[in-house]
């Protein structure tokens, strides 16, 4: 941790030569498109499941593969990217791009630009090349994809492709996650409760998100990893980048046990503006924000804003009120627009409590007769199926699903109702 | 000619190599070298030779032997490479025709009087011989039964090393002497056995009073999950645990090679194919080495995890097992392989099993209920139940509560024989291999479909989705136990001959969980 204290002076700005000329990562990926796309119809694009454990209506390939060099070749959180799809669909979206009639070319990624790749329709790798040419270890996830976390879909701009490294499912860790953000320059005080936090989240299986910057980014992620538990790092670079450089191990930890993503193709620096791109991710995956420690203005209260705006709950930790690296913080708690946490309980119960949502009743008539047999005292499923005339083995199927939505539990001698008017049939 | 060379095995882990035995006489004092990575048996060889030729009545040459073993950079064991030394020696010294000595592979330790005796890995030995393009494999007589179970090749039983004599030559040495009594049977001796249920001995139907735990022993059974048995002594655990590989279907060929090689390997002398899975019950004291497999001299030593590939591994009282141990076991229940590294040498061992844990509720055995009788504190309550927690329980897709079996239930209950549920696992087992080759997955095994599969195409239905989608956000159930409930749907599923998981099957799932959610994490 002292290293980091010593090294905040470090930003985006003054690191990002370092790790552009780093040279772990080759040419940046060419982007040429190839003209022999057909047109599509453009709802095929963006259809997004709602269910982790459904069958995702898939694009066709011809759509995925357009999306694919749509998303290497625009910046991602380029406005007008969610209109011109919606309209066009992504093969003709990007027939307009190469034809240079689309709004869009204005904002080519810099590195296809500076490669002088450009956008041209004559030459051209396909998308089945760049896939191939994906480094080891790396998997793309496509807005649509059933992995695609479907979070995301609430930002004005998603992110048309996700660079994936590490074994994580996107999708199922984004449900239960939270993000753990603060400033670099943190003190000791931030480093241990960011520690801490991260490492409960994680035990609890609450996927710990975070920016693998120095400071609190880091303090999150490395409790989390000593867990051991689920932990998510978003990168503002390609995933096959290190950066900040100092936390090479960190991000190849993570990367062996969680995920490092990214919405920029392997290759791609991490250029200021992009920080900005990327705290939006962070803000949308996660189902919360938990600021460790900020002051006054920083990229850590920008965070928190987005994820305000998102109407995804805001928490923060508070601070000795004289000093700087919490003055950030204790603004937000003061006018009310973060709840004030002091540990991974806390923050588990905001999320909770704020995701609160109706739960439609989906239970089979069998098991409200089966709950009906419940009572305080244990009954074993033979003597609940008995009461109810019903089949064991459905008994017990129903007893299952009771105990899920929490109505029923189990003790050491058999099953329980957890209703507080249960009274139960008498024994 | 004084050189001659014939064709041994050595056996390495649970393979074999083919060996080239050369044997060279010149002048100079009678002494007898044995060069190219031998360690002490095969080095200890050139005086059980020696005395076995003199006593088959053939003439041991005078002057200086050199036998050379190649590849000279393999490490060389055991006393299998014997008859082909001595059939070496006697063609250099022109008592047996070179060319006929060097077309067989010959695998047999001799006794000094002249005898064969038979060695661990006939087997494997054979694979070898045929992997190699031989046709011809000579063995001791007691070894006969086990190559032939190897197709593709003759074998030859010899009792003695006089009768190897007259099949290459045509006639008894002069001097031979009258075939010696045959060996009394060997002796199990300390080596680990390969344990094959008997399925005559043990049936299902004994178990009385437990009619979810015997359900739950079949979806195990059908799906290959891992089972975590919990429950006060006495309550017929092991006796549950004995009985699934009674309920479990035959090996396929490739399995039942493998576990037919293992067994040749470890000593076991398989009387044929093996064609029922093995189970093997360590003791908690087990040390690491003997569970994962350990080595020594160069030669690495299956475990109890390798002898009970392609069936049951059943660890009782596991949460007294060394928690190394158990760690141990973690990879080998990702990849179906163990790795063993020594300093001399790296092996993998496979080690595919299906792994039934039992547990006491806590040291003593007698929390349950209002735990009257309980003696432990609650702090060895505490870390008795922690040994087991974390990685290891998380591939345990069943985790069940053994109830006292109740009295009254005993007459009224219909038992469930053993061969009524091997039939439906098997038909269980037929579905889920339809299915998952139809999916393009790796494993016909519902135990080992892959979590992205679980939310693509074989995703429970709608209804059934949203409950554990629902339930995952609430926090009631993390995302891996929910994709454990899911795969055990389908083997509840399978077993119904449905298509697809429902509301119904994921409630049951749920109901196999055990641990009512204590375990999980919020």
């Amino acid at each position: 941790m002292s290293t980091e204290m010593t090294d905040v002076g470090d930003t985006e700005q003054s690191g990002q030569g370092r790790a552009a000329t780093a040279g772990r990562a080759a040419d940046p990926p060419r982007v040429e498109l190839t003209a022999a796309q057909p047109p599509l119809s453009p709802s095929a694009q963006g259809s997004v499941a709602p269910r982790p454990w459904a069958v995702a209506p898939q694009a066709t390939d011809a759509e995925r593969d357009a999306l694919l060099l749509l998303a290497l070749a625009v910046e991602p959180g380029t406005s007008g990217v969610e209109a011109e799809l919606g309209e066009f669909g992504a093969a003709e979206t990007l027939q307009r791009l190469a034809a240079g009639v689309s709004p869009l070319a204005r904002s080519r990624q810099p590195e296809s630009a500076s490669s002088g790749a450009g956008i041209t329709a004559s030459r051209g790798h396909r998308a089945a090349d760049l896939r191939a040419a994906c480094p080891p270890g790396v998997r793309i996830v496509l807005r649509g994809d059933p992995e695609y976390p479907t979070q995301l879909d609430d930002l004005e701009e998603p992110p048309l492709a996700l660079w994936v490294r590490g074994p994580l499912d996107l999708r199922m860790a984004a449900m239960r996650s939270v993000a753990v953000v603060g400033a670099r320059a943190a003190s000791g005080y931030g480093l241990r409760v960011a520690h801490e936090m991260g490492l409960d989240l994680a035990s609890r299986e609450w996927t710990v998100v975070s920016g693998a910057a120095f400071g609190i980014d880091a303090a999150a992620h490395r409790g989390a990893l000593g867990a051991p538990g689920p932990t998510m790092a978003v990168l503002a670079c390609g995933v096959d980048i290190a950066y900040p450089r100092a936390h090479e191990t960190l991000i190849a930890a993570i990367a062996d046990e969680g995920a490092v993503i990214s919405e920029l193709p392997p290759g791609s620096a991490p250029l200021r503006f992009r920080f900005l791109a990327r705290n939006r991710i962070i803000a949308a995956l996660t189902r919360g924000s938990v600021v460790v420690e900020a002051a006054m203005r920083s990229g850590a209260v920008a965070t928190a804003n987005r994820a305000s705006e998102l109407a995804r709950p805001l928490m923060a930790v508070p601070g000795p009120v004289d000093v700087v690296t919490s003055a950030g913080t204790n603004r937000l708690i003061q006018d009310g627009s973060a709840t004030l946490v002091r540990d991974a309980g806390d923050v588990i119960e905001v999320i909770l409590d704020r995701d609160g949502q109706p739960q439609d009743d989906t239970l089979p008539d069998e098991a409200e007769q089966v709950a009906a047999a419940l009572g305080r005292r244990a009954r074993s499923c033979q003597s609940i199926a008995a009461r109810c005339q019903m089949d064991p083995a459905l008994a017990v199927s129903m007893l299952g699903l009771l105990e899920l939505r929490g109505r029923a539990t189990r003790s050491a001698s058999g099953w329980v109702s957890t209703s507080t008017a249960a009274v139960g049939a008498p024994p | 000619m004084n050189l001659a060379r014939a064709r041994g095995v050595v056996i390495e882990g649970i393979e074999a190599h083919l060996i080239e035995v050369e044997a060279h006489l010149s002048h100079g004092n009678p002494v007898m070298n044995i060069v190219g990575l031998a360690d002490t048996a095969i080095n200890e060889a050139g005086d059980r030779v020696r005395a076995a030729v003199l006593n088959s009545g053939a003439r041991w040459p005078d002057g200086r032997i050199t036998v050379g073993l190649s590849p000279a950079w393999l490490h060389k064991r055991g006393s299998g490479l014997d008859l082909a030394i001595a059939a070496a020696v006697l063609a250099a010294d022109g008592q047996l025709p070179p060319p006929a000595v060097a077309e067989p592979v010959m695998f047999a330790e001799l006794g000094l009087d002249g005898r064969t005796r038979p060695v661990a890995g006939a087997v494997v030995a054979a694979v070898a011989a045929v992997g190699a393009g031989r046709e011809h494999i000579v063995v001791a007589g007691a070894n006969q039964a086990e190559a032939s179970l190897i197709p593709g090749l003759r074998v030859t039983g010899v009792a003695r090393l006089a009768d190897l004599i007259e099949g290459l030559t045509g006639r008894l040495p002069p001097g031979a002497q009258p075939l010696p009594e045959p060996d009394p049977p060997a002796p199990a001796g300390s080596r680990p056995e390969l344990a094959i249920v008997d399925c005559e001995a043990l049936d299902l139907s004994d178990v009385h009073g437990q009619p979810e735990a015997v359900h739950a022993m079949e979806v195990a059974a059908s799906g290959g999950h891992h089972i975590l048995l919990q429950g006060r002594p006495g309550t017929g655990k092991t006796m549950l645990a004995e009985r699934l590989p009674t309920i479990l279907p035959d090996l396929g060929d490739e399995d039942a090679l493998t576990v037919t090689a293992i067994a040749s390997v470890v000593g076991g002398l398989p009387g044929g194919l093996i064609r029922r899975p093995p189970f093997q019950a360590p003791h908690h004291t087990a040390t690491l080495a003997a569970l994962v497999g350990g080595g020594a001299g160069g030669q690495a030593r299956p475990g109890q995890i390798t002898l009970a590939h392609a069936g049951v591994l059943f660890l009782d009282e596991a949460p007294e097992f060394a928690s190394s141990a158990l760690e141990a076991l973690r990879q080998p229940l990702e990849s179906g392989r163990v790795c063993i590294s020594r300093s001399g040498f790296t092996t993998e061992l496979p080690a595919r099993f299906q792994m039934v844990l039992a547990a006491n509720p806590c040291p003593c055995g007698n929390a349950v209920g209002n735990a009257r009788d309980c003696r432990c504190s609650s702090m060895d309550r505490r870390r008795y139940q922690r040994r087991l927690s974390g990685p290891l329980l998380d591939r345990v897709d069943i985790q069940l509560t053994v109830h006292t079996p109740r009295l009254d239930r005993w007459s009224a209950q219909q038992a469930t024989t053993s061969a009524s549920a091997r039939a439906r696992v098997v038909a269980a087992r037929e579905r889920a291999t339809r299915r998952s080759l139809a999916a393009g997955l790796g494993s016909p095994l519902n135990a080992r479909i892959p979590g992205r599969a679980l939310r693509g195409e074989l995703a429970p239905d709608s209804q059934a989705a949203d409950l554990l989608a629902q339930a995952v956000r609430r926090g009631g159930l993390s995302a891996r136990a929910a994709d454990r409930t899911i795969r055990v749907a389908w083997t509840i599923t399978d077993l119904e001959g449905r298509d697809r998981p429902g509301l119904s099957q994921v409630g049951a799932a749920l109901a196999l969980r055990g641990l009512g959610g204590q375990g999980e994490a919020t």
